[in-house]
């Protein structure tokens, strides 16, 4: 009971995730939501997955088998997950330095510059951005 | 709260194809005297040239990175200009120019570096239900994990001292960064104070907004985010 639980957790976690995921990649949302729905069921019915096994020709053992699977797919998923964080925030960092290196390389007034980056407002402290 | 009697105060509005209201957001704070810093986080309708036009200094994200990331930029900016006291303004045009001057004057009566605007405390315009559900929600789950006593935790309008603007670090790029503001605040230890202020709903920030989704993945986000610090 504690193991049909844990798991229906974290296969609800896939769920809700393939719900917010569908407007920006409907593929990846919906194998996500078949693999998830389709774990839940085999955690709450495991007879199906025996059933299932010996349709197939293998043991019982399979269904230990298919819960270790789906741990280990989550664990896969959670740590691309945060990879891809990692990723993002080292691509947010050099965003954000080339936005603000690019005020340096301007005029250091306002005039002309259509955008008025680099050249504080009338009352502004004039201080340079330093890296 | 280390600052005089006229704080080099700065403005930060983070954009994202906000064409339709900048300007009008830019203009009102530029009357009443603010220093502005929009961040253009990577719009493709405009808005830097509108804002620019407006009279706002403007930082362009080459790519958009999201209103987290965005306000992070516009904080770095901002303190490199020497800015005393930093505000974060709403670019749709749902905050009030008049509520700048009581959060400032709150960081200073209070002895405060994070003064944060409240909508519950104040006023709301054309409020939906379900929208004031999530947020109180979002209130109490804020409560629990950071232990703040807060009465609004996601709104857009505050102000940071120097010192408060130092002591946060934003890394969550998306809508999150509203929860890990006060998450930092929490962590930053640091006194804060809470404002009344108004917020006036139009069909324009409506539909720019947030939605019962995006609740999920700010979720989700903060979740990463502790299992990845």
């Amino acid at each position: 009971m504690i193991a049909q639980i844990f798991f229906s957790f974290l296969l609800s976690s896939v769920l809700l995730y393939a719900w917010t995921e569908y407007r920006k990649s409907p593929v990846v949302a919906i194998l996500s939501f078949v693999v998830a729905s389709a774990g839940l069921y085999f955690v709450w019915v495991p007879s199906d997955s025996t059933r299932l096994a010996e349709f197939v020709g293998i043991g019982r053992g399979v269904d230990f088998i298919l819960y270790t699977w789906i741990g280990i797919s989550l664990i896969v998923i959670l740590n691309l997950h945060l990879k891809l964080r990692t990723q993002l925030e080292l691509i947010t960092v050099l965003a954000r330095t080339i936005a603000l290196a690019d005020l340096r390389v301007r005029p250091a007034t306002a005039d002309g510059d259509p955008l008025r980056a680099g050249a504080p407002t009338a009352g502004a402290k004039s201080v340079q951005i330093e890296s | 709260m280390e600052f005089g009697p006229h704080p080099n105060l700065w403005i930060v509005c983070a954009a994202y194809n906000e064409a339709r209201t900048i300007a009008g957001v830019v203009s009102e704070l530029r009357h009443a005297g603010y220093q502005a810093v929009v961040v253009d986080d990577g719009s493709n309708d405009g808005t830097r040239h509108l804002a620019a036009a407006a009279g706002a200094n403007v930082v362009t994200h080459p790519i958009n990175l999201g209103q987290g990331a965005a306000l992070q930029t516009g904080m770095e900016y901002a303190l490199a200009q020497g800015a005393d006291v930093i505000v974060t303004f709403d670019a749709d045009g749902q905050h009030r120019v008049s509520d700048i001057a009581r959060l400032v004057e709150a960081l200073g009566h209070e002895q405060a570096d994070f003064a944060l605007g409240s909508r519950f405390l104040g006023q709301t315009y054309n409020l939906p239900w379900l929208r004031r559900w999530v947020l109180r929600a979002a209130t109490v789950f804020t409560r629990l994990t950071t232990g703040l006593s807060l009465t609004d935790s996601h709104n857009g309008l505050r102000a940071l001292t120097r010192r408060g603007a130092c002591a946060i670090r934003l890394r969550q790029n998306r809508m999150a960064h509203a929860s890990e503001i006060v998450s930092e605040i929490a962590r930053s230890r640091l006194p804060y104070v809470e404002v009344p202020v108004t917020i006036e709903y139009t069909a324009y920030s409506l539909a720019k907004g947030q939605r019962l989704g995006d609740s999920v993945m700010i979720l989700l986000d903060l979740f990463a985010r502790e299992l990845h610090r």
